[in-house]
């Protein structure tokens, strides 16, 4: 019967600890014993080291300015999406997706080549841009196009939260417009924003891609980069690696905390019950122009930009000329759909490893997401959290914790050096996306269909096929291809684990920037950018037919 | 009680999903499972690149010997962490590297295994191990690659680039994430006495430390900058073949050559097969595709007609005792100039 009983969350739990809990131990346990004691000696050698400290700042850093851009850019977005003429443009949400989905250092890649000496700005101003773009400005300017729309999906859906009748009271008993934006609308905003906010923080110490490609142009060099090149460049120097994954993952954990503590306390319940349909929307049409203006300059610098430069370099025949109709080729593209080609191989790893990823983490999600629900009892909250650990951790502390588990000596049987390797690390590192897309579907359900399935059920396999799988299809559908996109992208796990042999769309592009040919690896990134797209409006589409179903 | 039970289902539902996929997920994700098996027929290289030749040679040698090899295409660095990590189950049978200290590394830990290969007396033997622990089959000379759009031509010396007129344009090869930068670094500052003036001239003027080897050239080739200092020669050939405005010379006060070098592990699973590699490497045939992809082989013999033969490049001497200690002091020293 206790077996019965704690069947499902133990069946669950081993599968989690294996795919995500033991990587974290491994680190722990390389960094602290050596020779099986106890020593703290290889992560003082490394706080001991003067750079460390450079680095760290340059991260801290980094992540503050990022939030102080996005902020600046999404705000306004949010503010003129709800409450301007443009509140009806649901489609600008779609265009907004792009540059979030728009792998990074693609996006770095693309904006290199732009603002480069002898680059596109200057082929086609036929002038030297007129300030430093390599710089950490540019840099956060970089990764700020690329985190912004998460900014601004929540501060959106946190200002349509935040109804009409807030505002109508505001009038009522007086006080001009401006300050109960700044008296009423703000205040309820904090909370949201500030977890957006270190959310962003959290994802700019991850990131890898445009620090790895415009880092280290300017030599700025962050957490990930530091890690990456312990583990990758001559002399190696793995407890060094591990070491500083756990100052990472520490440094990640104590946001995290501070952002559950203020979330707690700064939530209010913001509805009313009242409809959010405002007084019709009577811009004048110089605000109409200021507003679009807006809306279309940040999706130019965030799409057109990078994708331009990506696009022109996928088209070359030889780099050195400039750009012009002669210098055109299609050969790149060409080769890249040669069947046995290195680049076609690539790709259709890539696809293969993201389709049986995402499959199987769709399914952990949905079996985690049906044990979950509410998250009320603590085994319910213990896996809850497992699951979303990699949401909070970032990527390339789980890979090293990856590669140095499945190297372990006691294992009797391992998956390293195998096709399995990019797969359970796919899996690992988006898990977060499959279970929460099936929750929140979960959530969405009225609870009398508990209910009825309790009197009208004949067996629980049943329930399963008949009730839970049709009803929550469709957000299962969108984890599973949120899971597929960017497994499909993941650079800095594929270009540690991968098996010999094998080479994904992202390792290829990165090895034709560091060592081949530019153009090619440009040609593979218009491609993945298209399929991510492609999947971007799939998504949109199963997410509109289910709003009308309900 | 029935949520339980339900809860209970979808547990045993996702293990027994989960088997099956294992199962059935198995036939097409196990391409490479089998590349660490002792099956006479298969071994594993890890290579440092250059792309194109590493899979030419495999290619021949696949044809030649009926042996498979499953190949690993990295840098250098890359590949010494993933023997590092992969210490317990080790996977790899031969190690082709593009940078002796790191060989000599490999040698004091004890990583490798001697081996006299047959075709051995033919390669440049001051590229090679005396003990036969590892072979340097080719090389590439560093040289100075210049824009031709940008700079009409050019034969300055190393000092030369001190100078006011080459403020800001000139770009050199990041050591850290470059072998053959550190080679280079080394041999300047083992050799003159000056060497590391000159190189701290050069920070003062604004030197661009520019990523790998292709990173730092194509950023000449782009026009971005004028000037590599150090670049890798083989990569300036083929860019300038494939139609890009680059050339290449060498100064006259000498160049560093980096050798490329080959070598058996310790815990190869398949030594034969390794061996059968690594004369095979050392083969006229071989060496004519090393000849081929704008690299200098170890075979002198060979004839060049794509690029500057070894005995057309000014040389400075290469001092490969202890070399591995005193590279990484070299590194150290660099990446603590401003």
């Amino acid at each position: 019967m206790i077996f019965r009983r704690h069947a499902p969350f133990t069946a669950l739990f081993i599968i989690l600890s294996i795919l995500a809990v033991a990587p974290l131990i491994a680190v722990l346990g390389y960094t602290f014993f050596e020779n099986g004691t106890l020593s703290f000696e290889s992560l003082l050698s490394v706080i001991r080291n003067n750079s460390i400290i450079q680095t760290m700042q340059n991260s801290l850093l980094l992540g503050v300015y990022v939030i102080a851009t996005t902020t600046c850019i999404a705000l306004p977005l949010a503010i003129i999406r709800t409450k301007t003429f443009l509140v009806k443009s649901e489609w600008l949400d779609i265009v907004f997706i792009i540059p979030f989905m728009t792998p990074p250092y693609i996006g770095s890649m693309g904006w290199i080549l732009f603002m480069q000496h002898n680059g596109y700005y200057e082929q086609i101003f036929a002038s030297e841009a007129p300030f430093t773009f390599f710089s950490i400005a540019g840099m956060v300017f970089i990764m700020s196009m690329h985190l912004y729309p998460f900014l601004y999906f929540m501060l959106k859906n946190a200002l349509i939260r935040i109804d009409g009748s807030f505002q109508d009271a505001t009038m009522i008993y007086g006080g001009n417009p401006v300050l109960n934006w700044i008296r009423v609308i703000l205040p309820l905003l904090i909370s949201s924003y500030v977890m957006a906010a270190l959310l962003v923080f959290i994802k700019t110490l991850a990131e890898f891609g445009t620090p790895a490609t415009f880092g280290k142009r300017i030599g700025y060099d962050v957490f990930t980069t530091e890690i990456h090149a312990y583990l990758s460049r001559w002399p190696i120097n793995i407890s060094a690696a591990t070491s500083l994954s756990l100052l990472l993952l520490s440094v990640c954990m104590v946001i995290w905390y501070v952002q559950n503590v203020i979330s707690r306390k700064y939530t209010y319940g913001v509805h009313s019950g009242k409809s959010t349909s405002s007084s019709q929307l009577k811009d004048s049409l110089l605000v109409r122009i200021f507003y679009s203006g807006y809306v279309y300059i940040i999706i130019g610098l965030s799409i057109g930009v990078p994708y331009f430069s990506i696009i022109a370099t996928s088209l070359l025949k030889v780099r050195g000329e400039p750009l012009s109709l002669d210098n055109v080729t299609l050969s790149h593209y060409g080769e890249l759909f040669t069947v046995g080609s290195s680049s076609f191989t690539a790709l259709m790893n890539s696809i293969n490893f993201a389709f049986v990823a995402s499959t199987i983490a769709a399914l952990i999600g949905f079996c985690a997401a049906l044990y979950i629900r509410d998250a009320k009892r603590k085994p319910q909250q213990l896996l809850d959290f497992t699951s979303l650990l990699s949401n909070i951790i970032p990527g390339i502390v789980f890979v090293v914790g990856l590669i140095l588990f499945w190297n372990a000596a006691w294992l009797p049987t391992t998956i390293y050096n195998t096709n399995w390797m990019p797969i359970v690390t796919y899996i690992v590192l988006f898990l977060p996306y499959s279970v929460q897309y099936t929750k929140s579907a979960l959530s969405q359900l009225h609870p009398s269909i508990h209910h009825s399935n309790a009197v009208f059920a004949q067996n629980y396999g049943m329930i399963l096929l008949k009730v839970w799988l049709p009803l929550l299809g469709q957000g299962i559908l969108a984890g599973w291809m949120m899971t597929f996109i960017i497994s499909m992208r993941e650079l800095v796990g594929s270009l540690l684990i991968l098996p010999p042999s094998v080479e994904t769309s992202a390792t290829f592009i990165y090895s034709q920037f560091e060592q081949g040919d530019v153009s090619k690896g440009m040609a593979m990134a218009v491609i993945t950018v298209l399929l991510t797209v492609l999947c971007i409006f799939l998504i949109e589409l199963l997410q509109r037919k289910a709003l009308h179903a309900n | 009680m029935k949520k339980l039970k339900r809860t209970a289902m979808a547990g045993i539902f996702t293990s027994a999903l989960l088997l099956s996929a294992c199962g059935a997920g198995s036939d097409e994700a196990s391409g490479a499972e089998n590349s660490s098996s002792t099956d006479d027929n298969t071994i594993t290289v890890y290579s440092a690149g250059p792309g194109g030749l590493a899979e030419n040679i495999q290619e021949a040698f696949e044809e030649e010997s009926g042996i498979k090899v499953e190949m690993f295409q990295s840098t250098t660095g890359k590949i010494l962490s993933r023997l590092e990590a992969e210490a317990n189950n080790p996977v790899a049978d031969v190690v082709v590297l593009a940078s002796v200290p790191s060989m000599e590394g490999l040698k004091s830990e004890d990583k490798l295994q001697a081996y006299e290969s047959e075709n051995g007396d033919s390669v440049n033997p001051e590229w090679s191990d005396p003990d036969h622990y590892y072979y340097g089959y080719s090389a590439a000379a560093l040289g100075v690659a210049y824009n031709t759009n940008q700079v009409e031509s050019l034969d300055a010396d190393w000092a030369e680039f001190s100078e006011p007129e080459w403020q800001g344009r000139v770009a050199m090869p990041d050591p850290t994430s470059s072998g053959s930068a550190v080679d280079f670094l080394y041999g300047l500052t083992n050799q003159n006495d000056d060497g590391w003036e000159t190189i701290q001239s050069w920070l003062d003027n604004d030197l661009l430390i520019a990523g790998a080897n292709k990173e730092a050239l194509n950023s000449v080739i782009t026009g971005d900058n004028d000037v590599v200092v150090s670049s890798v020669d083989y990569m300036t050939y083929k860019a300038k073949d494939s139609g890009e405005p680059v050339d290449i010379y060498y100064p006259e006060s000498g160049t560093v050559i980096s050798p490329r070098a080959a070598a058996i592990l310790a815990d190869a699973q398949n030594a034969e097969g390794a061996q059968e590699y690594i004369d095979f490497l050392l083969s006229d045939t071989a060496q004519q595709l090393v000849a081929d992809a704008y690299i200098l082989p170890g075979n002198d013999e060979i004839e060049l007609n794509n690029r500057a033969a070894l005995s057309d490049i000014p040389t400075l001497p290469l001092d490969l005792d202890n070399i591995e200690e005193k590279q990484t002091e070299t590194l150290n020293k660099f990446t603590s100039m401003d």
